[in-house]
């Protein structure tokens, strides 16, 4: 679940001032699946750095808009991971990874709904998420998420990668 | 009896051939091992009271019967020839509608090709449930393009009409290289011989959402009104009403709601509607605009919405609705951190005063429900994995 608060250690925010950190080496192919516990283990992942999170799914035609996007944001911020998840139904994983390929969302986690249960995994996400797609959160390094949902602005984040690279405020 | 247990072995057999057809990846066992059975359903109420359910298993169309309200369910009668793919959205759903002589007519979106293409397809029964036709496809359009969200709904004089959001306007829009082709568009065809034949591909509207279920109510005059969620420029997703008539027409498209939604997003989350005898039209719908998000409960009137109201609370999701009289039923689920639970309210006035409840509640997935209506009853379909086809009687 995101909370509008510091996740992460002291520490963390100690060390916000680092700038964006290495990506993931859950880039390519690999579809992974995504369940209720995938939340943790991605912010565990990515401790003390920035990162997106962003849903999609195969049903979801701005989704497909959206592709070109991470791409963009992927070659040109190589050290900001991206994670992408696929809401379709555990058993489309075959349809999903067609999708990928064709639209090319470029060097990305990849991974994909694997509970049919959604509404589970959803909360354990965000329980204010009703399953609009696309929907995206944006993790600073402290891991203060900010939500969007729909087709996103690509001066809007670039304008939040400017901001996470800057050194962190005094609180 | 000898026809259901071929039935069931013939789903049986397919159901082992798609599961072994299938490529999971590790780790997801759990999960795969009951998709046999998609949750996705719908159910109607014929005139004796028999309770007809539509839904899918190893790639099946099937229909099963109940004679007490869901308490037992015959054996499954096929639908489809041959297995088909899964439409994956959760919105997406086989329908059944009855005739008015004792017809059931089914449809459901194939999924076609490679890449997430369809066909709205149909079937009848007018042998009470014994034996289906071959399945045909409704609309004439046969480009390899988006058809799906079907919806079905029969007039007083028997006519069939079926709807669905189609991408043929989107597709020659960006084929003519136009840019910004808002949404899909919805399309209507007409059966005047119980669903022997079909015609049409009528245009009610362009620029509706791409993946939102259409809700549909007949109308006395033998017109039927469609309520779906629309994109009005540059990019409200409120919903919109429009008449489809018999003879091909397409009414006038109005505003329905005003909740200024602006997004460029499938919210995968469709409207209900009912009209009663006084010819307000009831609904529910789901939105997300700043300070109004969650699903709502309104009287829809030219250029506003009377007596609206807040359905459930901040977690309610796909809620739908049935009328009686002055009898209104709404229905819908809210998960709550560990169960889905499902919740009715029943207005007694025509949607002024409501009264809520709780019907039951779900620790597995489960499926979007209806409310059924039948003889100063309601009754609320919910098909969940852990309690399949299961109805809950409304006090």
């Amino acid at each position: 679940m995101i909370r509008p608060v510091v996740l992460l250690s002291r520490a963390a925010f100690a060390i916000a001032a680092i700038a964006l950190g290495p990506s993931s080496s859950a880039t390519g192919a690999e579809l992974r699946g995504f369940d209720a516990g995938s939340m943790r283990a991605i912010r565990a992942a990515h401790a003390g750095k920035p990162f997106v999170l962003a849903f999609w799914s195969t049903q979801c035609v701005p989704c497909r808009q959206e592709m070109a996007l991470w791409k963009s944001i992927a070659d040109r911020n190589p050290k900001l991971p991206v994670v992408l998840v696929a809401t379709d139904l555990p058993g489309q994983e075959e349809i999903v990874t067609r999708f990928l390929a064709r639209y090319d969302p470029g060097a990305v986690e990849r991974w994909a709904f694997a509970d049919e249960f959604a509404e589970r995994v959803r909360y354990a996400v965000d329980r204010t998420w009703r399953g609009e797609l696309p929907r995206a959160y944006f993790f600073d390094a402290e891991h203060r998420a900010e939500a969007r949902s729909g087709l996103i602005d690509q001066s809007w984040i670039e304008n939040w990668i400017s901001r996470q690279a800057k050194p962190a405020r005094k609180p | 009896m000898a026809q259901s247990l071929r039935t069931v072995l013939l789903a049986a057999l397919f159901w082992l051939g798609s599961a072994s057809g299938q490529h999971h990846h590790a780790g997801h066992g759990a999960a795969s091992a009951g998709r046999a059975a998609e949750l996705g359903a719908m159910a109607a109420i014929d005139a004796q009271g028999i309770l007809w359910a539509a839904h899918k298993e190893g790639g099946h169309v099937l229909v099963s019967r109940s004679g007490d309200f869901g308490r037992s369910w015959s054996n499954p009668t096929r639908v489809t020839v041959e297995a088909e793919g899964t439409d994956p959205s959760g919105e997406a759903r086989p329908k059944v509608a009855t005739g008015n002589d004792g017809e059931l007519y089914v449809t459901w979106t194939r999924p076609l090709g490679k890449r997430h293409i369809g066909e709205i397809r149909f079937s009848r029964s007018i042998d009470g449930g014994q034996t289906f036709s071959k399945p045909l496809t409704v609309h004439a359009d046969r480009q390899e393009i988006a058809h799906g969200f079907d919806a079905i709904a029969v007039n007083r004089s028997g006519q069939i009409f079926v709807a669905w959001i189609d991408a043929r306007d989107r597709t020659a829009a960006s084929a003519a290289q136009a840019r910004d082709y808002r949404g899909a568009a919805v399309y209507f065809a007409v059966s005047d011989d119980r669903g022997a034949s079909f015609r049409g591909d009528y245009k009610l509207a362009e620029h509706s959402c791409e993946c939102c279920r259409i809700a549909l109510s007949p109308r006395d005059d033998g017109s039927v009104l469609v309520l779906w969620r629309h994109v009005f420029a540059p990019n409200i997703r409120d919903h919109a009403l429009a008449a489809m008539h018999p003879d091909g027409r397409a009414g006038a498209v109005q505003r329905a709601t005003f909740d200024d939604w602006r997004i460029d997003a499938c919210p995968h989350h469709g409207p209900s509607l009912a009209q009663d005898a006084q010819d307000r039209l009831h609904a529910v719908w789901f939105t997300q605009a700043p300070e109004r998000s969650g699903v709502f409960y309104g009287r829809l009137r030219a250029g506003g919405v009377d007596a609206e109201r807040r359905v459930g609370g901040d977690a309610a999701e796909h809620a739908d609705l049935a009328l009686m009289g002055k009898r209104v039923a709404v229905a819908w689920k809210e998960f709550d951190g560990e169960r889905s639970q499902l919740r009715a309210m029943v207005s007694e006035d025509g949607g002024d005063n409501w009264q809520e409840r709780a019907l039951a509640a779900t620790s597995g997935a489960s499926d979007q429900p209806r409310v059924l209506a039948w003889k100063d009853r309601f009754y609320v379909f919910w098909n969940t994995r852990n309690e399949p086809l299961s109805v809950k009687e409304l006090p």
